[in-house]
């Protein structure tokens, strides 16, 4: 069953993660960092499409990750989880268009292995 | 005015720095506020869901975590209009690294060998992310 709840937890956090930058990304009024730009980001949080459907992917990868926790131990949980940061990484290129250079890649792996060694 | 950080970027170099450390502070003391404020929760089966509401709702510890969490979303997705989610995730994971030494030091945790390790490698990996621009969609690619 944890197993379940790991593939769950990663696809949908991947997804979600992956849908809200690209919805995130077609706000581009991003001179204003004042009260009304503020009020114009909350605007496109709450109506644009594709960054709503990712905050849902987002709380079932919250929801699957609570249910892990309590089937698993967090030193399997937590490092388990941390591979998502490659698996976007390697689909950042796919679905964001995004240039990924070796530093780009190592880091990403740095801190999935970071993340797993600090949960033990 | 402040230099950008790109050509191709449109905020500052400053702006992009205020909103990272923004990220990981709220990130780091959102999760330990909430932490301290749930230890403090009567078991949730012990007591009636209306009862084990208002406790919630006048737990300042949750509600105070509750609101560093709001800005910190708010801030993640206000970065990812101007910075690439694979330049945001790694930078922004130094909240890592922070919510282990704030465990050691106010919470009295001890911080294993494999632990520091993973805080080492997670400052190399950050560390380097943090050297390459911020946006890659609106430039050619780069090699190295």
């Amino acid at each position: 069953m944890k197993w379940l709840w790991l593939a769950i937890s990663v696809l949908a956090g991947t997804f979600g993660d992956l849908m809200t930058a690209r919805g995130m990304a077609e706000h581009r009024e991003i001179e204003d960092f004042g009260a009304r730009g503020l009020a114009r980001i909350l605007r496109h949080i709450g109506t644009h499409r594709e960054v709503i459907a990712g905050m849902v992917f987002n709380s079932i990868s919250f929801f699957s990750l609570m249910a892990l926790l309590s089937v698993s131990e967090v030193s399997f949980a937590i490092p388990a989880g941390a591979s998502s940061y490659v698996i976007k990484a390697a689909l950042a290129r796919w679905y964001l268009g995004e240039h990924l250079n070796a530093k780009r890649w190592l880091g990403a792996v740095c801190v999935a292995i970071g993340i797993a060694l600090i949960a033990f | 005015m402040e230099a950008k950080i790109e050509q191709y970027s449109s905020v500052s170099r400053l702006t992009n720095r205020i909103f990272i450390t923004l990220i990981v502070i709220t990130s780091t003391f959102g999760n330990l506020l909430l932490g301290v404020g749930m230890q403090r929760m009567p078991d949730f089966g012990a007591a009636p869901l209306s009862s084990y509401i208002s406790v919630l709702f006048t737990n300042r510890y949750v509600l105070i975590g509750t609101a560093l969490l709001i800005v910190w979303m708010i801030a993640q997705l206000w970065m990812l209009t101007w910075a690439d989610l694979t330049y945001v995730l790694p930078v922004t994971a130094s909240a890592y690294i922070l919510t282990a030494i704030l465990s050691k030091f106010f919470l009295g945790e001890r911080i294993s060998v494999a632990r520091w390790a993973g805080i080492i490698i997670i400052s190399f990996g950050v560390l380097l992310v943090s050297e390459t621009p911020p946006d890659t969609k609106h430039q050619p690619e780069r090699t190295s």
